[in-house]
């Protein structure tokens, strides 16, 4: 056991270069980790390493974090002198033990910005802190600043290949590379958010970091939303306590609607509109067959995918809650998905603003006929009176063809009207002996009654 | 099958009355003891911790027996060149530890001691043109910091040199429609990302932009049967969502939506007899951080053993009185 100043740097600068070289030696390493092993062994480095997993034993961090911290702190003083290697070695070491030490990854921010560390190497090392320390919250802000660095350099080469050039071939790999290599940035995003959600629950930090990545990598891309939706959708059902896997369903549900409402044109991009440097994305060929359909559809297949979407969220969400009784997130994520529906329908009345040509299609009636909150006001839910009317959706319905169609091959949101949540509500009420799912559903009939008849 | 609700119980022998002398003795105590590690771990952060503690100290009237000078002396070393203001010596300087340093100073009434045209400019420089602020030069954006930037400004007198309409744009972007904000637009509410937009609503004079009713809704909710409050749905109760809810809803004027003898039984609970000071939750570890929500959550209540302390800044008000800061409260 180390004791004196000398022995206590002696060890603790072998155990730095050990931690160095487990990473070059091993550069698949996945996980990290404590083992807790209160005694030195004698003469054994309390570096471990088990398949892909470094352990670092707790008998070292006392003598190793002290020392590297203020290793990083005398240099940030300019008190002591270190050469990069050695403060890419040292704030490692560091970040691994305390990844909330801002001013370490401002110390890689720096090496990466004067190109003596390469960003991959960052998102790897963030990657790693994560498994040990799920939501910390300057992990995840550095990962974006490495993330936003190499969108930058991607930009920076597309302006280049902007400028005329001779052969015009290879701009167009080029830019088939930069595509490829941001569409493997945003998946590997996408599993490090994954697992950080997995090892701790409603994990904010986690899931917003999600969202960001899709606002600032893959704005308006209809096709990453879709597949996001789809790939969370089973997480989420094992998880139904985590809000923040809910919430990011309402994000995805949002942005989708949103784009698939837009005009044509507008939602056909591939790339979104603020990464300017994908404007010379050649053409959506290489594209998932998925992705075309949806982007260059007629309106009316865009409106019935904003309808199979809504129908398909709240079957989720009435299934989840019949299932597993008494959870909040679930009602708290009906209300969420009854609010973007109510809010869809209610754009979809001629307002003058130009959406006559979608308004056409939806065939409206006089929304003043069926204000869904005439019914309730008068306690009068009356199913039957719809039954004629099949794709009324709160004062909106489809004309013939398009209802036709959709019940062959689409399935209907005919769910979502306000008439029906009471229902869904009562049938709740009726059947179930969970106190906490009778709170919650009486809560979500008060919401309906007063935040949605407020707006309607 | 059924859920669990995730709620704590309070125990028949858990504290039930407040222990002011045991809670100034741990803060007077804690930093002399600590071994390195530890002050390491939490070095990051010490300019807040130091914030805690002391105003801790002052709701309690016990600001005496903190080292004035050496504070003082120790936030002119953190000042840097650009005006920020670090955690710590050798750090690098943020907004989140800018604010803590001015509020520290405003305890002190010795704002003088640092270069505060300097400070101004280092707020002012991380606007950006959204109306949105970046938390230091790397450029994150968060609320929080929108947050940090008025209350720092706010407390020196110079709102007006920010782009305060911008600002205020962006802070409304982030709401939801539950009534709520995140810490970016499309990000989740979160009670502590809403204390922060509350509170910048407030000093910028815009409470009127918020949907009172439906944001009073939402933190209500928080409310759990053991009386404390969480942050998010289905989290577990904790001493700070329940000062960042409570803080919130005096802002809104709807703190009598919440059953408040609960809440003060459940912030009570989280007292250690012992030891002195706050825990999350009753029976966990206590540390600065919780024990100064805990007791700033008891006066929000009306706990008259303590200052008055003010929902926005989280200071005394007599302290504000003395800047010369009121900032708004919905009635």
């Amino acid at each position: 056991m180390a004791e004196s100043k000398e022995e206590v740097d002696v060890l603790v600068q072998r155990v730095v270069k050990d931690i160095s070289s487990a990473f070059k030696r091993h550069p698949n390493i996945d996980e990290i980790g404590l083992i807790q092993c209160p005694e030195a062994r004698y003469n054994r480095s309390p570096i471990v390493l088990v398949e892909n997993k470094l352990g670092v034993e707790s008998w070292c961090i006392k003598f190793l974090l002290p020392y590297v911290h203020n290793k990083l702190l005398l240099y940030r003083q300019r008190k002591h002198w270190l050469d990069r290697e050695a403060l890419v070695d040292i704030t490692c070491t560091l970040l691994l033990l305390n990844p909330d030490f801002t001013t370490a990854w401002n110390v890689r921010k720096e090496l990466l910005q004067c190109g003596a560390l390469n960003p991959e190497r960052d998102l790897y090392l963030s990657k790693l802190a994560l498994t040990k320390f799920p939501k910390s919250p300057e992990t995840w802000i550095h990962r974006r600043w490495v993330l936003q660095h190499i969108l930058d350099q991607f930009s920076s080469v597309a302006q280049t290949t902007e400028q005329p050039v001779e052969s015009e071939h290879p701009d167009a790999e080029r830019t088939l590379l930069l595509s490829n290599h941001l569409n493997r940035l945003i998946h590997q995003e996408m599993k490090v958010c994954s697992d950080a959600a997995c090892r701790y629950p409603s994990n904010y930090n986690a899931w917003s970091h999600r969202i960001w990545v899709l606002q600032h990598m893959a704005k308006g891309n209809i096709k990453v939303f879709h597949d996001e939706l789809s790939s969370v959708h089973p997480w989420v059902s094992m998880h139904v306590s985590d809000h923040s896997g809910f919430h990011y369903r309402q994000f995805l549900l949002k942005e989708l609607i949103t784009e698939l409402s837009r005009s044509s044109s507008s939602a056909s991009t591939i790339f979104g509109s603020s990464q300017h440097w994908t404007s010379t994305v050649p053409s959506s060929s290489h594209l998932a067959n998925g992705e075309r359909s949806l982007a260059y559809s007629p309106s009316g297949e865009r409106f019935a995918t904003v309808l199979q979407l809504f129908y398909q969220e709240t079957e989720l969400c009435s299934d989840l809650i019949e299932t597993f009784p008494g959870h909040e997130t679930l009602w708290s994520h009906r209300r969420h998905v009854y609010y973007l529906w109510h809010q869809w329908t209610q754009d979809q009345h001629p307002c003058g603003d130009g959406r006559e040509s979608e308004l056409n299609l939806l065939g409206t009636n006089d929304p003043g006929d069926t204000r869904p909150t005439c019914a309730i006001h008068e306690g009068n839910v009356d199913r039957q009176r719809h039954v004629s009317v099949p794709m009324e959706v709160d004062g909106v319905s489809l004309p013939d063809c398009d209802s036709k169609r959709l019940r062959r091959g689409i399935l209907l949101p005919n769910h979502l009207t306000l008439q029906n949540e009471h229902i869904f509500v009562n049938s709740i009420l009726d059947s179930c002996c969970n106190p906490e799912q009778k709170n919650f559903a009486l809560a979500y009939k008060k919401w309906l009654d007063t935040v949605i008849s407020a707006q309607s | 099958m059924s859920a669990q609700l995730k709620d704590v119980i309070i125990k028949p022998d858990a504290p039930s009355s407040l222990l002011l002398d045991k809670h100034a003795d741990y803060i007077a105590a804690y930093g002399s003891k600590k071994d390195d590690y530890e002050y390491t771990l939490s070095e990051y952060l010490r300019m807040s911790g130091i914030y805690w503690g002391l105003t801790v100290m002052d709701l309690m009237d016990q600001l005496q027996r903190m080292n004035r000078q050496e504070i003082i002396d120790f936030i002119k070393a953190c000042q840097h060149e650009c005006g920020g203001i670090s955690a710590s010596i050798g750090h690098d300087p943020h907004l989140l530890y800018t604010l803590s340093a001015v509020q520290i100073l405003c305890l002190y009434d010795s704002v003088d001691a640092i270069d505060v045209d300097k400070v101004v400019d280092y707020v002012k420089g991380l606007q950006q043109e959204d109306g949105s602020f970046a938390g230091d030069k790397w450029g994150e954006i968060d609320t929080r910091f929108s947050f940090c930037a008025v209350a720092t400004l706010a407390l020196l007198g110079k709102m007006d040199t920010i782009n305060v309409g911008k600002a205020v744009e962006f802070v409304l972007s982030c709401m939801n429609f539950d009534g709520g904000f995140g810490c970016r637009p499309g990000s989740e509410s979160h009670a502590g990302q809403i204390y922060c937009c509350t509170g910048f609503l407030s000093l910028t004079g815009q409470l009127h932009q918020l949907n009172a009713d439906l944001l009073g809704w939402w933190l209500c909710e928080r409310q759990l049967p053991s009386g404390g409050l969480n942050g998010r749905p289905e989290k577990l109760p904790d001493v700070c969502y329940s000062w960042w809810v409570l803080a919130s809803l005096k802002i809104i004027g709807r703190i009598h939506w919440i059953d408040k003898d609960k809440l003060r039984r459940f912030i009570l609970a989280c007292q250690d007899e012992e030891t002195g000071g706050f825990a999350d939750r009753p029976g966990d570890m206590v540390d600065p951080f919780h024990t100064l929500f805990g007791v700033a959550g008891l006066s929000l209540l009306g706990d008259e053993q303590i200052k008055a302390v003010n929902p926005v800044l989280c200071m005394p008000e007599d302290v504000l009185q003395r800047v010369g800061l009121r900032p708004d409260l919905l009635s």
